[in-house]
């Protein structure tokens, strides 16, 4: 079987065929649907960051875990914003 | 806490202070494109109510710790609102006020009011058009990606391609909407 990775065609052509995929599931969805999937994947995306980190603490105190995630959203917030967010309006702005 | 219980304190603290609102982001970004998570509940508030969005603000305190200053995007020199939730997870809440910036002005003024099971009460969402252009002004990444999924999820030809082109191209934001476009495979 050839590596897809060294057919730039075949690899495009099975990116697009995962998109059509995404794009015909949330179709498939009224509104009200995809919003509730949006809070439930936002849940779910915060319990895998607190085991990650609990994980990588070697720890099974959760309240430390949460501090961690903590820490790597500040750090993600830094990298992210970085530039976008001042204190101060700028005169003539 | 979860993101939906958040969502319905930072709304019913906004209505209690008669302020007007409606949730943007990536709340709205997934209304009408492809879902995905978020760690955000963003609202654009408006400030015609003197006082109202401090008030929102105080009777949000319980729940959510505030930065004591209030920030400018260097985009469009907009003011808003930051704070964290003070349970976990540490979700975020952002308050953009509106002012007075003609997209944002009429963006608010198109704004729908959508039902939402999850949440248990009607809210106010913009219109997809307008999270579009939203979106390919702010160009990160992830915004990016959101105005491209929402323009294949409800189809070109279901948009007002006319009213998003004509914001683009005074946003100077047309070449992002021409990639977002071609970044769509034929259904």
């Amino acid at each position: 079987m050839s590596n897809l990775h060294e057919d730039p065609a075949a690899l495009k052509a099975l990116q697009d065929e995962l998109y059509r995929a995404k794009v015909r599931r949330a179709r498939a969805m009224t509104p009200e649907q995809r919003l509730a999937e949006v809070f439930e994947l936002s849940n779910h995306q915060f319990g895998m960051m607190l085991a990650g980190a609990m994980h990588r603490l070697g720890t099974r105190d959760e309240a430390a875990g949460w501090a961690e995630v903590r820490r790597w959203m500040q750090r993600l917030d830094r990298v992210r914003d970085h530039g976008l967010y001042v204190t101060e309006k700028p005169a003539g702005k | 806490m979860t993101l939906e219980s958040l969502a319905i304190a930072v709304v019913e603290a906004t209505e209690a202070a008669a302020v007007d609102f409606m949730v943007v982001g990536a709340i709205a970004a997934g209304a009408y494109g492809v879902p995905r998570s978020t760690k955000d509940v963003d609202l654009l508030v408006a400030v015609s109510v003197t006082g109202g969005v401090a008030a929102t603000i105080e009777s949000l305190k319980p729940i959510v710790e505030f930065e004591p200053q209030v920030v400018f995007d260097t985009l469009t020199w907009g003011r808003r609102h930051v704070g964290q939730s003070r349970s976990t997870p540490p979700f975020k809440v952002e308050l953009s006020e509106v002012f007075e910036n003609p997209f944002v002005q009429e963006e608010f003024r198109r704004r729908q009011q959508v039902f939402v099971p999850m949440l248990g009460r009607p809210t106010w969402l913009p219109t997809p058009e307008d999270v579009i252009v939203q979106k390919l002004r702010w160009g990160r990444g992830k915004d990016l990606d959101d105005a491209r999924d929402v323009l294949a999820v409800q189809g070109p030809e279901t948009l007002d391609m006319t009213y998003i082109h004509a914001w683009c191209a005074r946003h100077g934001t047309t070449a992002r909407l021409e990639a977002a476009l071609a970044g769509i495979p034929p259904m």
